[in-house]
């Protein structure tokens, strides 16, 4: 009985200072737990921003893209997502390395979806379910309608950041893009027999190409 | 296939040392170890896909509305029925199987001949796809090395193996012999690349102009595709999924809900 109560207050204190964490916006502990609700709502503004942005007519298409990315800056863990990608190769790289790689695949990231939903004109979106994955990720699904296509499904990995949701994977059809782009990457690395300088310049002539896209619309 | 053997035995990668156990496990990860050759493969597909697989899919899509080729897709996914049904009952899913049946009998009798999917608008009954690379990983069978076969697309032994048991399990390559029959089964077998391409040239577009290396890309993408597939979890299989590897895998821009 004894023990029981005190379990109780033990949990309900633990509930409190969960709480008041998540409130006050104190980033928790590292692996902060994610909350479904919170990961569903957190898309659905997210989404909500985007649509708007891709559908702004009053503005022109490079004022669109821009509003985009500015979503994407802050809605995705760029960061995290980098150093994801990057895996092992992280280690390899010196210090002037890392640091430029994260800027040029934060360029890269958001330059490419921005560029992609830039061409989603008139697009709508519904939100699907969303499961927990791990202890500290939830997936969201999200159902994407254009204009004289069929619908698709997109799936969005949230997890805590820093006790906020950021978005730290989207997976289309059973393929996560931040695996399928950390295959792409060591596989630049590796044949450039493990030079990182390698995967930094044909990443900067990705962008100098998407930057020459972009003049060319 | 003994082409094939003998061109997966002259290129092969070098398996790293065990001393550097990171590159090891990437390796093993890969799972590729043919990859010179295949990457050599690859480079003979890109050149026939920039050629003559793209340009008759962007042809098509330009010169036929989009209702008829949902109509056209509709009609592939209905003839794929048999190889379907037989697989969803050998993975032990009489629910799929009842789904599968029942789409057929109302797709091609209320939806004149598979043309319109009145199962999925009016029944709500979504189609899904299943082939017996499908069935053979569901029983254990492992996926075995990575391929590429230029033209099929993305593959591996498994799959391949599924493939050719896809194509002489169905019916309707067992009946009647002359060149009716001869012209209406290649003529299925064109249609189905075509549409298959078709669905496909967004999502190939954004890979070959975005991707720093577009074989790892696809190889990755199609691994972690087939695993979903596999797995039957979201919502991943299309209804008129066709019989390359590509089809099999990737039809991003299709209906899926």
């Amino acid at each position: 009985m004894h023990d029981f109560n005190r379990r109780t207050l033990l949990g309900a204190a633990l509930a409190l200072t969960a709480t008041g964490f998540g409130t006050l916006g104190f980033p928790g502990p590292a692996l902060a737990q994610a909350d479904i609700g919170r990961a569903a709502n957190f898309i659905q503004t997210t989404g909500q921003d985007l649509v708007a942005a891709i559908n702004d007519q009053s503005r022109d298409i490079a004022a669109r893209r821009q509003r985009v990315s500015a979503v994407l800056r802050r809605a995705v863990d760029v960061d995290g997502v980098g150093r994801f990608i990057i895996g092992r190769w992280w280690r390899q790289a010196s210090a002037q390395e890392q640091q430029e790689y994260m800027k040029l695949f934060e360029e890269t990231l958001i330059r490419n979806l921005s560029a992609r939903f830039g061409e989603y004109q008139g697009v709508r979106f519904s939100l699907g379910r969303s499961q927990q994955r791990t202890e500290d990720d939830v997936l969201v699904n999200t159902i994407i309608e254009r204009p004289n296509s069929a619908p698709f499904s997109l799936d969005w990995r949230v997890a805590e950041i820093g006790g906020q949701p950021k978005v730290v994977d989207v997976i289309a059809e059973g393929t996560s893009l931040r695996l399928t782009q950390r295959s792409e990457y060591s596989s630049v690395i590796q044949r450039n027999n493990g030079s990182v300088a390698a995967l930094l310049q044909a990443m900067r002539g990705q962008i100098q190409q998407l930057a020459a896209r972009e003049q060319g619309r | 296939m003994p082409l094939l053997a003998a061109a997966l035995l002259a290129g092969c990668a070098t398996r790293p040392p065990a001393s550097d156990p990171e590159s090891l496990a990437e390796y093993e990860q890969t799972n590729d170890p043919a990859e010179p050759t295949n990457r050599r493969l690859y480079a003979v597909h890109q050149a026939i896909d920039q050629y003559a697989l793209r340009p008759v899919a962007v042809g098509y899509r330009a010169a036929v509305p989009q209702p008829v080729r949902t109509g056209i897709r509709n009609v592939l996914g209905n003839l794929r029925t048999p190889v379907i049904l037989a697989n969803d009952m050998l993975q032990g899913e009489p629910r799929r199987a009842g789904d599968t049946l029942g789409r057929f009998v109302i797709n091609s009798t209320i939806g004149l001949g598979g043309i319109f999917d009145v199962a999925e608008r009016w029944f709500g009954v979504r189609g899904h796809a299943e082939d017996y690379g499908q069935t053979l990983a569901r029983w254990g069978v492992g996926e075995g090395p990575y391929i590429f076969v230029p033209v099929l697309g993305p593959s591996n032994p498994r799959d391949l193996v599924g493939f050719g048991l896809g194509i002489v399990s169905d019916p309707l390559s067992w009946f009647g012999q002359g060149a009716v029959v001869d012209g209406l089964v290649y003529g299925r077998t064109g249609i189905t690349v075509v549409d298959t391409r078709e669905s496909l040239i967004n999502t190939i577009d954004d890979v070959n102009r975005t991707s720093l290396d577009s074989y790892s890309t696809l190889r990755s993408a199609y691994r972690q595709r087939r695993a979903a597939e596999i797995s039957n979890q979201g919502e991943v299989a299309p209804a008129a999924a066709g019989s390359t590897g590509y089809g099999v895998g990737t039809g991003m821009d299709q209906q899926r809900r």
